[in-house]
């Protein structure tokens, strides 16, 4: 058993190291490189930094107050809610993207929104809205496992020492679960530089407009410039790698899923 | 004065009905009951934690009923100490005055002052990860002591740690309630802790309180079945009391007559220590009223001492030392005579179901 099971992780190790390796040096490297600094993909790169950036940031603050609710308080239905809350995690984002896009573009709301100036279809600020939609519940439930895993009593003693409510949440409970939530920036961030179904559809993929680095490897693929699109490949593989890394050194004890 | 006017409280399947307490200041009062009695959450409403659905709680002349914790001059030690983690020793004693906006300097002398009370000094910069248990629970009294609480709470402060740890806690805990005089509540399942620190005691059982008085009083005249249980009296037995004058003989099945000091009559429940009960191999010729003659069916270790069984048509339990019974000589199947006085013997009437 021993051997076996050694033998058969080695090869699966080999494997998608030389899938991922093969990946990258596909193209010759000097025309990687040129790929890499080309207007377009330079382009993905920073249209996928910020557009993740601000998102992880708005799931972050919603998570918080959230995931602290679904950890501390029981009340009628809080199962079901738990349940909706996270169910885009089982949910294919293509599934939510259409039904975004319909959201957005056919409801009443979606319409007044849009004539207020919030306006999602094909533009950059769908990307952000099909993101946090997809990778919320990420973060929910991984702050929320983090929140029920310190004992509330923490915050009981930090009252009787003088704190509110919120000040014991704020100066006990959260930096008590710091592994948790650099873990969910880590995940949170890295899904939403990945993010495809759903940005595409509410989005769109338009070049140079709303092309994230997952919309640039597809654009390129279709039209045939695979060295392009490796080099919209690699840098996720590089954005995976160092997420894992994070995830890995800060919270190898959080509870993911 | 704390004073508890029948508090309830519903929490989930749990719930709490008609606690009433007077607490006196500067007493040390032991809770004491089986897990699950309602000890932790009755402690928890003192604190705050928990409102109560019904009743109303008293501190002084102040009523504390519906006040946030921080606004009640209340400190809490838990079992596992809860201290904060993320903070050294020094900022975990000084979290509370950090909350009071006191100048960084007045902190830190009121941190030093408190950590030589308790002699953790050399521990301030660690971590409490770091700490032993003992470190740990001087560290979590420390932050609780410093904002002067005119009660505090315990909950189990010494059952985490070891035999010799506890015995040392357990005089540092007489001698901080000595030099700060605050009111003390201190739930435990530890009957040492009752007979070295407590002023009072109360049992509680199912969320209420059963029965309230000095250790002393509720250990020899425990007012009911369960009460005796809990607190490990040896004996219990039930049969038909008969009062003359101011003694009640009481009629055993199986038998010899108890003879108890005594005006309960009727069907009733013998209680009799077991450490009560002397036992030797010649009748023994003292004013005890009871002497009765049995065989040995048992001999038990229990650590320092052996329980030992005899049958004397029911069985009786005395407590020795090790040595008396080597003295003695004491096998099972020896015939010996137990004696006991009559005021050694507390009945308590059994309430028809």
């Amino acid at each position: 058993m021993r051997t076996f099971s050694l033998a058969l992780t080695a090869l699966v190790f080999l494997v998608i190291c030389g899938i991922l390796i093969g990946l990258v040096l596909y193209p010759p490297l000097p025309s990687l490189a040129a790929s890499l600094a080309s207007s377009e993909i330079q382009f993905a790169i920073v249209l996928s930094l910020w557009t993740s950036a601000v998102s992880t940031g708005i799931c972050i603050a919603i998570a918080l107050p959230v995931s602290y609710a679904l950890a501390r308080y029981r009340f009628r239905g809080s199962r079901i809610v738990n349940l909706i809350l996270t169910m885009p995690l089982a949910l294919p984002p293509l599934v939510a993207g259409i039904a975004l896009l319909l959201f957005f573009g056919t409801t009443p709301l979606g319409k007044a929104l849009d004539a207020l100036g919030f306006s999602v279809i094909f533009t950059p600020l769908g990307i952000i809205v099909a993101e946090v939609f997809v990778n919320l519940p990420y973060m929910i439930r991984i702050l929320r496992s983090s929140f029920a895993m310190v004992n509330p009593r923490y915050e009981y003693v930090a009252r009787t020492l003088g704190c509110t409510e919120t000040g014991s949440f704020l100066q006990v409970t959260l930096p008590m679960s710091r592994p948790g939530i650099l873990a969910g920036t880590a995940i949170t961030w890295s899904k939403s530089m990945g993010e495809f179904g759903a940005v595409l559809l509410l989005a769109g993929a338009t070049t140079m407009r709303t092309e994230t680095l997952p919309i640039a490897l597809y654009l390129n693929v279709s039209a045939g410039d695979l060295s392009q699109a490796v080099a919209a490949a690699t840098i996720l593989i590089v954005i995976s790698l160092a997420a894992l890394c994070v995830v890995e050194f800060f919270a190898r004890d959080v509870n993911v899923f | 004065m704390l004073r508890l006017e029948n508090i309830g409280i519903v929490l989930g399947t749990f719930s709490l009905r008609n606690v009433s307490l007077e607490i006196r200041d500067g007493e040390y009062f032991i809770l004491l009951g089986p897990t699950g009695a309602g000890k932790t959450i009755l402690l928890e409403m003192v604190a705050g934690i928990h409102q109560p659905d019904t009743g109303r709680i008293f501190l002084g002349d102040r009523e504390i009923t519906t006040l946030e914790p921080r606004e009640r001059g209340v400190g809490v030690v838990y079992q596992d100490y809860m201290l904060f983690p993320h903070l050294t020793v020094a900022e975990n004693i000084g979290f509370g005055l950090r909350q009071r906006r006191e100048r960084p300097d007045v902190i830190r002398k009121a941190v030093d002052e408190m950590a030589g009370l308790l002699s953790i000094r050399d521990l301030l910069s660690r971590y409490p990860g770091t700490l032993s248990g003992g470190e740990q629970q001087r560290t979590a009294l420390a932050r609780a002591l410093i904002l002067k609480p005119r009660v505090l709470l315990l909950d189990e402060p010494l059952s985490a740690l070891d035999a010799r740890m506890r015995e040392y806690m357990r005089t540092e805990l007489a001698r901080i309630r000595t030099i700060t005089g605050t009111t003390i509540i201190h739930i435990t399942h530890h009957f040492e802790d009752v007979f070295t620190l407590a002023d009072r005691i109360a049992v509680m059982r199912d969320g209420e309180i059963v029965q309230t008085g000095a250790p002393s009083d509720v250990f020899q005249r425990p007012c009911d079945t369960f009460v005796a249980q809990f607190l490990g009296i040896g004996n219990l037995l039930r049969g038909m009391s008969r009062v003359e004058g101011d003694l009640a003989r009481i009629a055993v099945p199986g038998g010899p007559e108890l003879i108890a000091a005594s005006r309960v009559s009727g069907e009733v429940v013998a209680t009799l220590h077991a450490e009560d009960v002397i036992l030797s191999r010649q009748p023994f010729p003292s004013s005890a009223r009871n002497c009765l003659k049995g065989t040995i069916r048992e001999i038990v270790s229990t650590g320092t001492t052996l329980r030992i069984v005899a049958d004397v048509g029911f069985p009786l339990v005395s407590l020795l030392t090790r040595q008396s019974v080597e003295d003695l000589g004491l096998r099972c199947g020896d015939e010996v005579y137990l004696t006991f006085k009559a005021s050694a013997v507390h009945v308590i009437p059994v309430h028809p179901d």
